[in-house]
């Protein structure tokens, strides 16, 4: 009977181990769930290639100002494709407008939308993009064959694209900058070990595009 | 009539879930709110208030598991409540929301409503029931207060460790793209 009641306690301490010990897997694989690398930017068409020269459109923007893409300038361009009709490319535009402002030196931004005038003011005065340069026209998307929203396109001051990718999460804008630096076309790519080393000169290691 | 070793045990674990269930409501009461207005079963307008009165029945019935005189009523109680919440969760996957968060297992652990959450509630409403069960009169030495707790404690450290894989399926259903 002493040890029938000695091994019921034993056994219960160890349930209670066990039971402790699945509860606290559990959680490390819901942390991992939330910590798993972010897919980088998606490239879903052919389009244009990445490392080639980007095709040349000027446009105008909201204003009539020309606005001249893919040429050799001063500085690089980032396109943001977006629409009014899109919760994602607003839920962006602040993770677009803080790269606008901390690249102010040496990145334009430009916001390419395409549709309802009137819908396009009311984004740009909820958002604050007064300022910004802002593309109400069919051209540049149907030159970059944009068919899915919200896209980003980088190109660099000799005109060449450098990155473009369908973005859902400031985690796929940041790949975008992060493959520059690596010299691969997309993220996916460069997990998949088809990088090229041409471009990865300031870069010892590879990192992952998480911030 | 039931030992009561298994009964007290199915209560102690039944007030430690309601207890932890009503500190996740009150803890992030704005959030709570926000999650039981997503479910379109009450006006806004009386959204905090049930948010309050659901927060405070699960303690209180909670507390009342605790106490011999009470417990049997209290455990129809989490029958009750059991059903109200899988009928709230029914009534939306019929009309086929089922994208909004169940709120099932306190904030940050966000969970799109699934049929298998009405399961759960189910066992929950089973362990209820056990503990509704009269029990037979006999006296209780250390050794079965020792296995109420134990049993206690293994049932809760159960309860978050499903509650967790139960958040984490979906999340895990969208890495494999099934």
């Amino acid at each position: 009977m002493q040890l029938l009641i000695a091994s019921n306690i034993l056994l219960w301490l160890l349930l209670i181990a066990v039971a402790f010990t699945v509860m606290a897997l559990v959680r490390q694989i819901g942390v991992l769930h939330s910590r798993i690398a972010p897919a980088g930017a998606l490239m879903v068409d052919k389009g244009v290639t990445v490392n080639d020269p980007a095709p040349q459109v000027t446009a105008a923007d909201r204003h009539g100002r020309p606005v001249n893409i893919g040429y050799r300038a001063e500085r690089s361009q980032l396109l943001f494709f977006l629409a009014p009709g899109c919760p994602v490319c607003k839920s962006l535009l602040p993770a677009v407008k803080s790269i606008a402002k901390d690249n102010s030196g040496e990145l334009d931004v430009i916001y390419v939308s395409d549709g309802d005038f009137t819908e396009q003011q009311a984004l740009i005065e909820a958002n604050g993009l007064q300022q910004a340069t802002y593309v109400v026209g069919p051209e540049i998307g149907m030159t970059y064959q944009i068919g899915k929203l919200p896209y980003a396109v980088l190109i660099d001051q000799a005109g060449t694209l450098r990155a473009k990718g369908l973005v859902n999460s400031r985690e796929h804008l940041d790949s975008l900058f992060e493959t520059v630096h690596l010299g691969s076309a997309t993220l996916q790519h460069y997990l998949h070990g088809e990088h090229k080393h041409d471009h990865a000169h300031d870069h010892a290691h590879p990192h992952s595009a998480q911030h | 009539m039931l030992d009561p070793v298994l009964v007290i045990a199915a209560s102690t674990a039944l007030a430690a879930l309601l207890a932890s269930a009503a500190s996740h409501k009150l803890r992030d009461w704005r959030a709570f709110n926000g999650i039981v207005r997503a479910y379109q079963v009450l006006p806004d307008a009386l959204v905090p208030a049930a948010t309050t009165s659901l927060a405070l029945a699960e303690l209180g019935l909670a507390l009342a598991l605790l106490l011999p005189a009470w417990h049997g009523l209290a455990a129809l109680g989490v029958v009750l409540l059991m059903a109200l919440y899988a009928s709230a969760i029914g009534l939306n996957l019929w009309r086929g929301r089922r994208d909004i968060d169940c709120g099932c297992s306190g904030p940050g652990a966000a969970q799109p409503l699934r049929p298998v959450l009405l399961l759960r509630n189910l066992v929950i409403a089973l362990l209820a029931g056990l503990a509704a069960v009269p029990m037979a009169e006999r006296a209780l030495g250390a050794l079965d207060i020792f296995v109420v707790i134990a049993a206690g404690a293994v049932a809760l450290l159960i309860h978050v460790a499903v509650d967790g894989l139960l958040a984490n399926q979906p999340r895990l259903a969208k890495l494999t793209g099934r």
